[in-house]
């Protein structure tokens, strides 16, 4: 599958900051889009689409706040960075808390915004093919037979192919024979690298970590 | 006769007991009795004034109004001043005056009448009223001041987003300009967006000024629209670092009205800042500011400031323009009093009510200058 290009996304409901930043985007060929209110971006927003958000704290209506909670909600992955005025350190402090990639205190160098979105787009691809990754995992795992599962399981615990063929009750080449379907439909090509995807899948089991 | 030398010696003695200066005239004003205390105030001894005309005891201005009213009583008989206490400037024998409150009886049963006036020296109070002048004067500034100080915040925000444009756009430039074959026209736009946005900051920083600089109590007549105009940069931005909406509903046409503007900002302003600080304690879903104008039956103009907070307390509602009486924890009870005080001193009233269907609404009544009168 292709991979669609990063958008940079401005949400600000100042329009001289917006404009000031999406001209800057463009300057450094980054292709922007500029929204006046959280809403907007809300109800525009694809997780599909691979970017970061550039996110004013302060805001009429919906706060930079409580975008960033309402995308948290989603379990949107897109990394936020939150421009904040004068002291908005402690809000700045929450976002951070709350999840959020960076932050940025207005007025601020042109260069360290562009620092920040560059390392929250690379950001953002990694988690994209971690989760891409995770996804393929959950695919192999769930092409698994009931049976094979529990050989899974206890091969992944540690237990050895006798103490496994004592606890399910088969005998020792049912196991290995299970064993061997595992490792393939896996596509794992030793027992460290099915443990690690094991762990990997564990990891997703609890998205809030 | 001896009886009558004893009821003038003692009625001499009364007159010099008294503590107000006592001084009796004749219908041409020629003093005829000026008592010891007369005799402290104006400096003169009673044998260097009694015979002279009255108007060696008073300024050249209040000469000729004394003459005329003089003249006016002894034609008509109507009494103007008899009876009624008021306020003259008195002179001394070095020329030196002071405030004076006087007041003039008539010797009945003599014809033509005799007059006596009694002068009281009203030098401190006077200057008592004029220091408590200069210290409400000097108590309202202060609070603007606190008013000005609490929207820091807000203002420091507005402040920082043309500064924040003008960086990003002067960057962008900046950038654009090094790339070979630059879109010059974009370049253009973004020069042109950071003059505006220095206009903008200087405007916010002229309207910080204006508020926070003390100045004499001038009052002109105006348009109260415009004095809450003026003011809604600075309300937009303080509402909007609270989450705040802020709608203005001003009605057209109001008459005019004398007003000391910066004074009545104030009002309106610290009337705002309650408000928000009400909402902080409430549900913030919908919370909003709204200010309306209009001119109300009795023809004077209203300004009303309404939030949707939770309202006042129906224990407190009585207290509140009492001073000290603050229900915030940085308050310090005094922005509502300071701003009935301020209300009244233009003959207005500030007056609290519940706003429907919930919060607080507080109304700045101003009387209007009548067109129907000259």
């Amino acid at each position: 599958m292709k991979e669609r290009a990063p958008v940079v996304f401005i949400v600000d409901d100042d329009d001289a900051v917006r404009g000031s930043l999406r001209l800057l985007l463009k300057s450094v060929g980054l292709a922007a889009t500029a929204l006046p209110t959280a809403q907007e971006f809300l109800d525009k927003y694809d997780p599909q689409q691979p970017g970061c958000l550039i996110l004013d704290v302060r805001m009429p209506g919906m706060s930079g706040m409580e975008l960033q909670q309402q995308l948290n909600v989603r379990g949107a992955t897109i990394p936020v960075i939150f421009i904040t005025g004068h002291g908005d350190i402690p809000m700045a402090v929450e976002a951070m808390q709350q999840g959020a990639f960076d932050f940025l205190q207005k007025p601020f160098r042109d260069q360290d915004l562009i620092d920040r979105i560059q390392r929250a787009l690379a950001k953002d691809v990694t988690t994209r093919t971690e989760l891409n990754e995770r996804s393929r995992l959950r695919e192999r795992l769930d092409s698994l037979t009931p049976r094979e599962r529990e050989v899974l399981a206890l091969v992944t615990s540690g237990k050895p192919n006798k103490i496994m063929a004592a606890d399910l009750g088969v005998s020792q080449r049912t196991v290995e024979i299970h064993r061997a379907r595992v490792m393939e439909k896996m596509h794992a090509s030793s027992l460290a690298q099915l443990v690690r995807m094991v762990m990997d899948l564990n990891e997703t089991a609890t998205p809030e970590g | 006769m001896p009886t009558e030398r004893k009821s003038s010696q003692e009625l001499q003695a009364l007159l010099d007991a008294a503590v107000d200066g006592i001084v009796v005239i004749d219908h041409a004003g020629s003093i005829q009795s000026f008592n010891r205390a007369a005799q402290g105030l104006f400096g003169y001894l009673s044998e260097e004034v009694v015979g002279r005309n009255v108007s060696v005891l008073m300024t050249d201005e209040d000469c000729a109004t004394h003459d005329a009213h003089l003249a006016r009583y002894l034609e008509s008989r109507v009494p103007h001043i008899i009876g009624k206490g008021r306020e003259v400037t008195a002179r001394r024998k070095d020329g030196t005056v002071f405030p004076a409150s006087l007041s003039v009886g008539l010797v009945t049963g003599e014809n033509p009448p005799r007059f006596v006036g009694f002068i009281h020296d009203i030098t401190a109070q006077r200057q008592t009223d004029t220091e408590a002048h200069r210290l409400q004067d000097r108590l309202m500034h202060v609070s603007r001041l606190a008013t000005v100080g609490e929207m820091a915040s807000g203002i420091a925000h507005e402040l920082n987003q043309p500064l924040a444009a003008i960086a990003t756009y002067a960057h962008a430039c900046d950038r654009l300009l090094g790339i070979p074959d630059p879109e010059i026209d974009e370049v253009r736009v973004a020069l042109k967006q950071i003059a505006e946005q220095a206009v903008r900051a200087g405007d916010i920083i002229r309207k910080l000024r204006s508020l926070a600089k003390t100045e004499e109590s001038q009052r002109t007549a105006v348009d109260v629209n415009a004095v809450i105009e003026e003011l809604t940069d600075l309300i937009q931005s303080d509402a909007k670092a609270h989450g705040v909406q802020y709608w203005r509903e001003l009605a057209p046409n109001l008459p005019k009205v004398v007003l000391d503007r910066s004074q009545i900002q104030q009002v309106v302003l610290n009337l705002v800042r309650n408000a928000l600080e009400a909402l902080a304690l409430g549900q913030l879903n919908t919370a909003q500011i709204l200010i309306t104008t209009r001119c109300n039956r009795d023809g004077d103009v209203e300004i009303a400031v309404r939030d949707t907070g939770p309202g006042v307390d129906s224990v407190l509602v009585h207290k509140i323009f009492d001073p000290f009486c603050s229900t915030k924890p940085t308050g310090t009870g005094l922005g509502l009093p300071i701003s009935r005080t301020i209300v009244r001193t233009h003959g207005g009233a500030l007056e609290y009510q519940p706003n429907i269907p919930a919060g607080a609404c507080f109304i700045v009544k101003l009387p209007a200058i009548r067109t129907d009168q000259p």
